[in-house]
C-alpha cells in the first residue's frame, strides 16, 4: 500500500514536470490557486459550500471508476483495495473539508468526509451505452462529436434568445447566436489524428471545401432557429443580425483554415494572434483567410497527395 | 501491382528499413512477419504515404493511398462517435455514400453505441468493416487477427480469401503464424529493417520451423524457469 501511494506521488510529480513546472512549485501554486478560488467562490455565491462538496464528490466518483477499482482489486486483494480507496478519498477530501471548516460549515465538512468514506466502497461505470442523438450523422465527425460534448450549451442559448425577446434586448439575442458560433469554433480547436486526414481520397482543395461546406451547413442548422426568431422580432435590425451571422461564419471558416494551416501541429501563438487581431478588426479576415488557406493547402498536401 | 524499389527509411540516425525490394501482384495475399520493431508497421506507413522515405513505391493506380484500405494495429476512435458514424466517416472519405451500414454489419457490432466503449476486439472489427466497405483495391491489415475472437477470426480469414478472389492485393502482418499460412500466398520475413527471406506457400512449414528455432534459441534454458 505504501508503494502504491509512493508511485502515485511519483506519477503526479512527473505530470507536473511534463507541464514544465518544478513539482514543489507546482504544489505551492496549486495550493495558492485553490485557496484564492475558494475565497472567490465564497464571496460570489451563497451556494459556495455546495459547489465545494460537488467538486470534491465528482473527483471521488472518478477515483471510483470500475476499471480502476477492478485493477486495485486484482492487484492488491479486497482488504487492501478497500483501505487504498478510503485513504485516497480522504486525501482528496482534506483540502475541501479544510475550506468548509474554515468557513464554519462544520456539518457539511463532517458529511463530506463520511460520504467520501462510503463512496470508497463502491465502483461506478463512467462509460454509458447511451449515445446522444445528433442531426449530423450523415457527415459525422467534428459536429457530431462536438455536439455531444457541448449539448448543454444549446438549450442555454435558445432560452437566452427567448429571454432576449421577452426583455426586448437584441444584444442578448445576438450574444446567444454568437454563443453557438463560439461553441462550433471549439470543435476545430484540436488537430485530428493524421489517419483521419489521410483516409480522404480528395485533393487538399476539395478536402477544405468539403470541411467548410459541412461546417457551414451544420453551424447554420444550430444558429438558424435563433436567427429566424431575431429576424421576426427585430425586422428593422435585419442588416445587423445578418451581419453578425456572416461574421460568425467568416470566423468559423478562419478557424478551420487556421487549424489545417498548423496541421498536424496544434494552432499556436501566430494563428491565435492573427485571429485575435481580426476580432478587433474583422475586415482583416479578408486578408487572413487566403493566408491560412494557402498554408493549409501546403500542409495537407503531405497527407492527401501521394508522394510516389 | 505495387512495386517497392530500394526502400530506405531512417528516424534520425536509426535506419529502420534497409533496401527493401518487394513486388505485390493482384489476386495475391502477402504476409509480412518479423519481431516487434522489425519495421513492419513502418513499411506499411511508407506504402500508405504516411512517412517520407528514400527509394520508390510504384503502383498501377495513382495516388495509391486513395485506393488503399489501411487497418492500423491500434485504430484510434474519437470519444463520442458511434460505430455507425465511424463507418460512415470512413466511407464518406472515399465517396462511398449509399451504403446500408446495418445490413453490412457482418460482425454484429452494436453500431449505435460509442466506438470508444467497444472492447479491443470490437474496435478492430469495426475498423475492418469500415475499410472493407470503402471497396479498396489494396488492403494493408496490420495485425488484423489480434484481440479478435475466434469466430470473427474465421470470418476474417474467409473475407481475405474472398478479397483474393476479387483480384485485390492484400498485405497482412500477424504474430500468429497459422493465420498467415492459411491465407497467404507469399510471406516476407523482416528482421531489424532488413528483408531476410521471401517464401512461397509450399515452404511455409520450413519457414515456421526456422523462425521457431531462431526465435527460441537457448532463451528458455537461460531463463531457468522454476
Amino acid at each position: 500500500m505504501k508503494d502504491y501511494f509512493y508511485l502515485q506521488f511519483v506519477m503526479t510529480n512527473r505530470k507536473i514536470k511534463e507541464a514544465g513546472i518544478n513539482p514543489l512549485l507546482g504544489f505551492v501554486l496549486s495550493f495558492v490557486a485553490f485557496v484564492l478560488l475558494s475565497e472567490y467562490i465564497f464571496q460570489k455565491t451563497e451556494f459556495a459550500k455546495y459547489l465545494v462538496i460537488l467538486t470534491c464528490l465528482s473527483l471521488q466518483f472518478k477515483l471510483s471508476e470500475k476499471n480502476r477499482t477492478d485493477f486495485l482489486l486484482s492487484t492488491f486483494g479486497d482488504n487492501i483495495k478497500k483501505k487504498i480507496r478510503i485513504f485516497e478519498n480522504v486525501i482528496v477530501s482534506i483540502p475541501f473539508v479544510a475550506v468548509l471548516i474554515y468557513k464554519n460549515a462544520f456539518i457539511e465538512a463532517t458529511l463530506l468526509l463520511v460520504i467520501a468514506i462510503i463512496i470508497a466502497s463502491f465502483s461506478f461505470y463512467t462509460n454509458f451505452n447511451f449515445s446522444i442523438p445528433t442531426p449530423f450523422s450523415k457527415r459525422p465527425f467534428e459536429f457530431s462529436v462536438g455536439f455531444r460534448k457541448t449539448f448543454f450549451i444549446f438549450p442555454v442559448a435558445y432560452i437566452l434568445t427567448v429571454i432576449a425577446i421577452n426583455m426586448g434586448n437584441l444584444n442578448l439575442g445576438i450574444f446567444s447566436m454568437m454563443l453557438i458560433f463560439l461553441t462550433s469554433f471549439s470543435y476545430f480547436a484540436k488537430p485530428e489524428q493524421e489517419y483521419y486526414v489521410w483516409v480522404h481520397a480528395e485533393t487538399p482543395k476539395t478536402f477544405l471545401k468539403n470541411k467548410i461546406s459541412t461546417a457551414t451547413k451544420n453551424a447554420s442548422l444550430l444558429v438558424v432557429p435563433i436567427l429566424i426568431i431575431l429576424l421576426i422580432f427585430y425586422p428593422i435590425e435585419f442588416e445587423l443580425i445578418l451581419l453578425f451571422f456572416l461574421i460568425g461564419l467568416l470566423f468559423l471558416w478562419t478557424i478551420i483554415l487556421a487549424k489545417y494551416s498548423a496541421y498536424p501541429g496544434e494552432m499556436n501563438l501566430p494563428e491565435g494572434m492573427l485571429i485575435a487581431f481580426s476580432i478587433y478588426f474583422p475586415p482583416l479576415l479578408l486578408a487572413i483567410l487566403p493566408f491560412f488557406y494557402n498554408k493549409s493547402i501546403k500542409k495537407l498536401n503531405v497527407f492527401l497527395n501521394d508522394k510516389n | 501491382m505495387i512495386k517497392i524499389n530500394r526502400l530506405h527509411k531512417t528516424y534520425g540516425n536509426s535506419e529502420v528499413l534497409k533496401n527493401i525490394n518487394l513486388e505485390f501482384s493482384k489476386g495475391k495475399v502477402y504476409g509480412i512477419v518479423g519481431e516487434n520493431g522489425a519495421g513492419k508497421t513502418t513499411l506499411f506507413r511508407c506504402i500508405a504515404g504516411l512517412e517520407n522515405y528514400d527509394g520508390e513505391i510504384i503502383s498501377d493506380v495513382n495516388p495509391l493511398k486513395n485506393h488503399l484500405g489501411l487497418l492500423l494495429t491500434d485504430p484510434f476512435f474519437f470519444s463520442r462517435i458511434t460505430g455507425k458514424e465511424y463507418i460512415r466517416l470512413l466511407c464518406n472519405a472515399r465517396n462511398k455514400t449509399n451504403i446500408d451500414i446495418d445490413d453490412k454489419n457482418i460482425f454484429d457490432l452494436p453500431l449505435n453505441q460509442y466506438a470508444s466503449t467497444y472492447s479491443t476486439g470490437m474496435k478492430k472489427k469495426l475498423a475492418i468493416t469500415a475499410i472493407l466497405l470503402q471497396e479498396n483495391e489494396y488492403l494493408i491489415l496490420d495485425e488484423p487477427f489480434n484481440g479478435v475472437d475466434i469466430q470473427s477470426n474465421i470470418i476474417l480469414a474467409e473475407i481475405i480469401l474472398k478479397l483474393k478472389e476479387l483480384n485485390k492485393i492484400v498485405i497482412i502482418s500477424s504474430h500468429i503464424f497459422s493465420t498467415l499460412s492459411d491465407t497467404c500466398d507469399y510471406i516476407h520475413l523482416l528482421r531489424k529493417g532488413e528483408q531476410i527471406k521471401s517464401v512461397e506457400k509450399l515452404e511455409f512449414k520450413n519457414l515456421e520451423q526456422e523462425m521457431k528455432t531462431m526465435t527460441i534459441g537457448n532463451r528458455i534454458e537461460k531463463f531457468d524457469l522454476k
